[in-house]
């Protein structure tokens, strides 16, 4: 494995706030400098029979883009979401039950899938649903004279010859998701993997810290 | 005996298989179904190309239409790829508007097509600003038995190549185009992306080109995508079981294999096609 | 107009360049051998390739040539219906789903199903139904979906046939196979089996398709546009089930030659 120092690895601004709806189950919202979802969780909830499945929950999941409706690429996001979450949720635990994730995206600045990523983790993590682990997006961009950069913003994603997302979980730094856009060779991507398992790290933290704020507050 | 055991218990019948570094349908975990291709059968379409791969088959129907330019990109063509998978391929697709898998699958297809730069739009532009071609690529699940990105790949590069564009020249005094169909001209590939398909079963045991089967049981999928050049174009994995990057090494090389072998067979299929004519 | 979010999204406008043709299309020759050889006022068919068995997931399935017209069929169930509220107690439903593929015409359709889909669908099912045993399958429901893969001419007429033999395929119980046979009628003469050009250019004579039951001698359908008189009507039907009794025995020699695969006769020794 190649070695990435930490510092070479730099992120935007985050910001968190858990529990800031209170019509759903668990929600929260993210931002990545000025990228900012907002996520909502129902459930578990009763299920429509077509969708019951006899040992597990059924999970959907939603992303609402800022503006307009819904297409294609929301629903390839949506897939990536969805099974992403199934991987790190315990769904045996609520069989023939529903779970509903709705991500609304309130400003699109770059990175756009690891923020729903990051917040569809902590709005699960809200609504108190077991995890086996937890998981969070980052996003690589590859520049033309081959630099990466970690979580671009959407003028630097232009530019960029090649973008990667992947999730990663906390437990092992493995990678759950990934999906890409652009060509790049073996081993920029064997490099994008490092830095994200490094950027990880910083995100998993910030989730503890942010955890850890508001449960101070609270008690 | 064997066909209740299959029934009753499907997981258990395949990790006994499995256990044995077989599959039930008699393959290697590193092994694909036999791959046939058949090019330009369809002779309403532009080109087209039947794919099978096992018992899995796909058509990809190409039809080019012209269109004005958009404001911001001028001098560059569309390329609109779409997945339907009807009722008719599997009793787990209704009829009605494309389903989920359905859309992932188109937008995967258009994101190979805009990453690998299988073809430049710019290619397509017949008048700067004001005419360029459209190239509608309709590809069809016939059958589902899984890997459908993969068969979806190969089905619409082979119809790329097939596809042979009329001339088209602009009136220059009434500013409308003349197609003249005896001149035909194809379109220019650079690059030949080909897709492998893996699932992992209990975490563990990766096994390539899955059957629907397979993708049911399984606990995570992930497709690579690389062209001639050894480069990625995709690499897909929308979820489920976590995989280091020794895993992924270990699918990317057998995509790699996996490029050359498709890339020869299109070479051989559409030299055997052009000879015949 | 509302936009499809379903789908990969091209330009709002695009033509098809068959409208900026150089030259105008042939005009075919409204007497005279047809252009590819076959005889008019004659019940003169493509010669047909079909077989049986071809879609692993399928209940049925049967992949039908006629010249360059190239269709599938498959059939899935019986199974439970969906739709409880309409379940009847004594028979079974039998849905069709008839679709040409975008590419299958010489100007591209469109993936959303059009009225003309679903009259053909509508068809379809008018000429199978009274051919299949439904009170045999009380609650439970029979799909067959279509999809042409080329349109060549008489689209409809042959998918009546691929849909019986796919049908037949997966052992759904029918009172006869149900053939499929369709002619045009143009000032005077008429072209039995028209191909897609001949089917466009007869415009003002009428066009004749039906389906036909041939062990019980029973029409099952019949559709019929355009202008006729009663003598060509009659003259018309009669013409196409001399076409369909020409479709016979090519039919069931694919059933035969499907179950022989399925179930090999014992060997000799």
């Amino acid at each position: 494995m190649m070695e990435v120092s930490a510092s070479s690895v730099s992120l935007r601004e985050f910001g968190c706030e858990q529990t800031l709806l209170s019509r759903p189950d668990g929600s929260a919202s993210f931002v990545q400098g000025d990228t900012s979802v907002m996520a909502g969780v129902y459930g578990p909830a009763e299920v429509k029979v077509s969708k019951e499945i006899y040992d597990r929950a059924t999970l959907e999941v939603l992303i609402q883009p800022k503006v307009g409706l819904p297409g294609v690429r929301e629903r390839s996001q949506e897939q990536c979401v969805r099974e992403t979450c199934e991987a790190a949720l315990l769904l045996s635990l609520h069989p023939r039950s529903s779970l509903t994730l709705i991500l609304q995206v309130l400003h699109d600045d770059g990175s756009l899938l690891g923020c729903c990523l990051n917040a569809a983790c902590m709005a699960l993590m809200d609504a108190g649903l077991s995890m086996s682990c937890l998981f969070c997006g980052v996003s690589c961009a590859i520049t033309a004279d081959g630099r990466i950069i970690t979580d671009p913003t959407a003028a630097q994603e232009k530019e960029s010859r090649a973008l990667m997302t992947f999730a990663i979980d906390s437990t092992e730094r493995r990678v759950i998701m990934s999906s890409t856009k652009g060509s790049f060779s073996v081993h920029e991507l064997q490099q994008c993997i490092a830095v994200s398992q490094k950027a990880s790290e910083k995100i998993f933290h910030f989730y503890r810290d942010s955890v850890r704020r508001r449960y101070s507050k609270n008690l | 005996m064997a066909a209740g055991f299959k029934t009753a218990e499907p997981l258990e019948y395949h990790r006994s298989f499995l256990k044995e570094n077989c599959r039930p349908d008699g393959r290697e975990l590193s092994e694909f179904r036999t791959t046939t291709l058949n090019i330009g059968s369809i002779t309403t379409a532009d080109g087209s190309a039947l794919v099978k791969m096992g018992n899995t088959t796909i058509i990809c129907g190409i039809k080019a239409e012209l269109a004005n330019p958009t404001v911001d990109a001028p001098g560059k063509g569309y390329i609109v790829p779409n997945v339907d998978l009807p009722p008719l391929c599997s009793s787990r697709f209704r009829p009605g508007p494309p389903g989920e898998q359905a859309q992932a699958a188109s937008q995967f297809i258009a994101d190979v097509i805009e990453s690998s730069e299988v073809i430049e739009t710019e290619d397509l532009c017949i008048d700067r600003g004001k005419l360029c071609w459209v190239l509608y690529c309709d590809i069809m699940c016939l059958d589902y038995d899984g890997n459908i990105l993969d068969a979806a790949v190969v089905a619409l590069l082979a119809a790329l190549r097939n596809t042979q564009l009329p001339e088209v020249t602009v009136n220059k005094e009434t500013s409308t185009p003349e197609v003249n169909f005896e001149k035909r001209h194809r379109l220019h590939i650079h690059k030949h992306p080909v897709g492998t398909s893996f699932c992992v079963f209990d975490d563990s045991v990766l096994i390539v080109d899955p059957t629907a089967e397979e993708e049911s049981l399984s606990t995570a999928q992930l497709t690579v995508v690389t062209d001639e050049d050894d480069r990625l174009c995709s690499l897909h994995k929308p979820g489920g079981s976590s995989m280091s990057g020794e895993k992924l090494q270990e699918c990317i090389n057998r995509a790699t294999a996996r490029q050359r072998e498709i890339q020869k067979l299109i070479e051989k299929v559409t030299h055997s096609v052009t000879t015949a004519q | 107009m509302p936009t499809d979010t379903k789908r990969v999204r091209g330009p709002e406008v695009s033509q098809s360049p068959v409208l900026f043709g150089c030259r105008p299309a042939a005009v075919l020759p409204s007497h005279g051998p047809r252009a590819d050889g076959r005889q008019r006022d004659q019940a003169d068919v493509r010669p047909v390739f079909v077989r049986c068995g071809l879609v692993s997931q399928a209940n049925g399935s049967a992949y039908m040539e006629a010249g360059s017209t190239k269709l599938m069929c498959c059939v899935y169930g019986p199974r439970e219906t969906e739709r409880k509220d309409e379940t009847d107690m004594k028979c079974g439903r039998l849905t069709t789903d008839m679709r040409l593929a975008p590419f299958s015409c010489p100007v591209r359709g469109s993936w959303i199903q059009g009225t003309q889909d679903k009259d053909l669908s509508l068809m379809l099912y008018e000429s199978l139904q009274p051919a299949v045993c439904l009170q045999k399958y009380p609650r439970s429901q029979i799909e067959v979906s279509v999809m042409v893969l080329e349109n060549s001419g008489s689209v409809l007429a042959h998918a009546v046939t691929c849909a019986s033999l796919a049908l037949a395929d997966a052992g759904i119980e029918m009172y006869d196979l149900v053939l499929g046979c369709s002619l045009c009628q143009d000032a005077g003469s008429y072209v039995v089996d028209p191909t897609y050009a001949e089917e466009t250019s007869c415009g003002s004579g009428g066009g004749l398709t039906v389906a036909f039951l041939p062990s019980l001698n029973q029409i099952s359908g019949l559709q019929s546009d355009g202008e006729m008189s009663e003598e060509t009507l009659t003259a018309g039907v009669r013409t196409c089930i001399e076409g369909c009794y020409k479709l016979y025995p090519v039919i069931q020699q694919a059933l035969i030659q499907a179950l022989r695969r399925a179930a090999p006769p014992p060997s000799e020794s």
